[in-house]
């Protein structure tokens, strides 16, 4: 079986509209931070958001999409989708073929129209044009029709790390031979559903968030969407390739509904998994991409999980400040970070860091450097206890 | 490819603990709701806070994994898990104007919260995934669990689906046109010639792994495809058969997810009319109704006939040539344009 490779990347977030712009804003340390503008809540002004500052109607309009029942987080996802195959060179034929799988991942999908499902939900009321809008799976039906996908259509929900499971089942699809090559990625917008929630939790900051400080106090959420383009090492010939995915590892950490264990166990267990299919040494690692949401349980039990697994810890960073967490779209959103860094051989500052965990000692890398990287882990871990790791080696 | 070792089902009929599918348990308010035991296994405590998805889902899974060690993954298909709690924190997120709400409900919101919690009740610390894909949320949970046994065929999965009838799920395909208007029991699902099926829900667990040894059945493949188009769907059940039914070998029973809704039943008419004459026939909406994940029922209803060599009277829409089992087709059609087969295989 030849290697999985990346031909083709989409990517929107706070901090840009491309990937190019992304990696723009990475490189000189933006942070994507700002005030809720596109929807009215009460944590307006309170919470710093990552927010993309496109109303829904101008993305409608910049994509020529006016379907009734389209969503904001439908969108977001058709804007990533389009530029990463455009870059992919993806014909419009090999794109409709059989053999081309879309996984997709969102933990909010049509929620976003927080008040509209509200009254949908209600006996009396008569439905809306959103009523098969509001399911996760409702992003996966719109795309398959806008692109006339005829191949594997699925959409995965575990929770923070469901894009990373999304990746690697694309992967899987591709060398269990139910997929020449597929779409893989994830999606969330901002919705008033998950600003409430993790409110309630009492893990949203009021601050930028500081991920692997010893004074972080939680998260920021944000919104984006992330498509890479997999497809097998043969099939590529003359193309250009970004990067390898050598590695995946998944796990639970059977602890806890919304908090990780003390000993990082599912953390270490789906690091260690990717390190395995990688077939890797853990000091092969040239640099991670750390979950690192700043939530007090999250950082320590992820530097706890990392310093069990590598004798020599290797440099790190968490991109949380830059982007909020994106919650469905993250481990996709990193993984496109990941695969510039090993492309440009660059490491992009962590943001807002000043002190370490006492008794990890972590630092996080702080200022833009160049590096010889060859394989680079990134961390996604999800409430439910569900870990995953994915490892990308230089092409 | 693989073999289901053993099965666990919540249904509205009487599938857990004592089995007794010959009784068909009758629909109560156009609503086929689920019989639901003590759940003895889950603490209380935790009991309270799940939603009724998550609730059948680990409920049905506790007798898989009580005289076993553990799995080695779990690997969940539901499309509304958690939908019910979604609804009421939404409800609470309106109602309060955004005030101080309690976060149970937003946490149970996550459909991922079945596979977790059969991970968090039992240890089990090993690959755990969960698929969403609306009609076919199930049958990706199968494809991932025959790929994890294709890559290590000696490690065993959980592998199952659970859905439930929320109110709130509920109001939103009664809306969008999903259930009958007019006023029937399930026992006359198939004869309403109108547009729309029952609401119905349902749990059901299987252990799989790549052991022929003492299997119940092997499951030879699973394939699915999303669209409405009659030819294409001819087209990709021909090559189904095709590609995975033995040369000279029939399929000998065809479990159809015909749901009494009058715009889809082309689709299973030409099933029956594609796969050969001496087919029997059984149909099994009547007895759970329609919800996304209905397929996981299905198998558990098929591995339990292949296990009591019986079909319920009420069951059988058309009686076929052969009366011992060896390929069995299991077709659905999803609100027109999610498709799913399965081909199982007994050893005679």
């Amino acid at each position: 079986m030849s290697r999985i490779v990346v031909t083709g990347m989409g990517l929107i977030s706070a901090i840009g509209n491309s990937v190019a712009e992304n990696r723009a804003s990475l490189v000189e340390g933006k942070c994507g931070m700002s005030h809720l503008e596109m929807f009215p809540s009460k944590y307006t002004g309170i919470n710093p958001v990552g927010e993309i500052k496109i109303s829904t109607e101008a993305l409608k309009d910049m994509l020529d999409a006016h379907e009734p029942g389209i969503t904001r987080t439908t969108l977001l996802a058709l804007h990533a989708l389009k530029e990463a195959l455009a870059d992919s060179q993806l014909t419009v034929a090999e794109v409709s073929s059989e053999d081309t799988a879309l996984v997709n991942a969102s933990t909010v999908g049509g929620m976003c129209l927080t008040d509209e499902m509200y009254s949908d939900a209600q006996k009396e009321t008569p439905g809306s044009e959103f009523l098969t809008s509001y399911d996760y799976g409702s992003i996966s039906m719109y795309l398959q029709k806008r692109y006339d996908l005829n191949g594997p259509i699925d959409t995965i929900h575990t929770a923070c790390s469901s894009s990373a499971n999304a990746i690697m089942f694309g992967a899987r699809l591709i060398k269990a031979g139910r997929a020449r090559r597929a779409i893989v990625g994830g999606v969330d917008s901002l919705a008033k559903f998950t600003i409430n929630g993790f409110n309630a939790l009492h893990i949203l900051s009021k601050d930028i968030c500081s991920p692997f400080d010893d004074n972080r106090n939680g998260l920021n959420l944000g919104e984006g969407a992330a498509f890479l383009i997999l497809e097998r090492e043969e099939d590529v010939a003359g193309k250009k390739i970004y990067a390898s995915l050598t590695g995946y590892g998944n796990a639970n950490d059977a602890y806890h509904a919304s908090s990780l264990s003390d000993t990082g166990e599912g953390p270490y267990l789906a690091m260690k998994a990717a390190l395995d299919s990688a077939n890797l040494d853990n000091n092969a690692i040239s640099f991670i991409n750390a979950h690192g949401t700043g939530t007090e349980n999250n950082d320590k039990v992820e530097s706890i999980a990392m310093l069990r697994l590598f004798e020599t810890m290797p440099p790190f960073t968490s991109t949380k400040a830059n982007v909020g967490h994106t919650l469905g779209a993250a481990g996709a959103i990193e993984a496109v970070y990941c695969i510039l860094s090993l492309h440009q051989q660059e490491i992009y500052p962590g943001l807002k860091f000043q002190n370490p965990i006492p008794g990890t000692g972590l630092r996080p890398i702080e200022k833009y450097i160049q590096a010889p990287l060859n394989h680079i882990m990134s961390n996604s871990f999800g409430f439910g206890g569900n870990c995953s790791s994915l490892i990308f080696s230089k092409a | 490819m693989f073999y289901i070792h053993q099965t666990s089902c919540i249904s509205p009929q009487q599938t857990f603990g004592d089995v007794d599918i010959k009784t068909l348990q009758e629909s109560t308010e156009k609503k086929l709701n689920a019989l639901e035991p003590n759940y003895e296994g889950i603490p209380p405590g935790i009991l309270r806070r799940m939603g009724k998805a998550v609730r059948m889902g680990v409920g049905a899974s506790l007798p898989l994994l009580q005289n076993n060690s553990l799995p080695d993954g779990i690997i969940i298909g539901t499309a509304n898990g958690g939908k019910g709690d979604c609804v009421k924190f939404l409800n609470q997120v309106i109602e309060y104007e955004e005030g101080v709400l309690t976060p149970i409900n937003f946490v149970q919101s996550t459909p991922n919260a079945i596979g977790a919690q059969i991970s968090l009740l039992t240890g089990s610390k090993g690959y755990n995934t969960t698929h969403l894909q609306q009609g076919l949320a199930f049958e990706y949970a199968m494809i991932d669990a025959d790929m994890m046994i294709n890559e290590y065929p000696q490690k065993s999965y959980l592998l199952g689906a659970s859905d439930d009838i929320s109110l709130h799920n509920y109001y939103f395909e009664d809306k969008g046109d999903w259930y009958k208007k007019d006023n029937h029991t399930n026992k006359e699902l198939y004869e309403i010639n109108s547009p729309g099926s029952m609401a119905g829900e349902g749990a059901a667990m299987f252990l799989v792994n790549g052991i022929a040894l003492d299997a119940i059945a092997k499951l030879v493949e699973v394939d699915t495809f999303q669209n409405d188009d009659e030819g294409i769907f001819k087209k990709r059940l021909k090559e189904f058969i095709e590609k995975h039914l033995p040369p000279n070998e029939t399929i000998d029973l065809l479990i159809s997810g015909e749901n009494g809704d009058s715009r889809l039943s082309k689709y299973y008419s030409t099933c029956e009319s594609l796969i050969g004459e001496g087919a029997t026939v059984a149909r099994y909406k009547h007895m759970c109704g329609e919800y996304p994940t209905a397929t996981a029922m299905a198998l558990w209803l098929c591995c339990e006939i292949i296990q009591k060599q019986f079909i319920p009277e009420h069951m059988i829409k058309k009686s076929g040539s052969v009366s011992a089992y060896k390929n069995i087709l299991i077709y659905n059609n999803y609100k027109g344009v999610q498709n799913s087969f399965m081909l199982l295989s007994v050893n005679k």
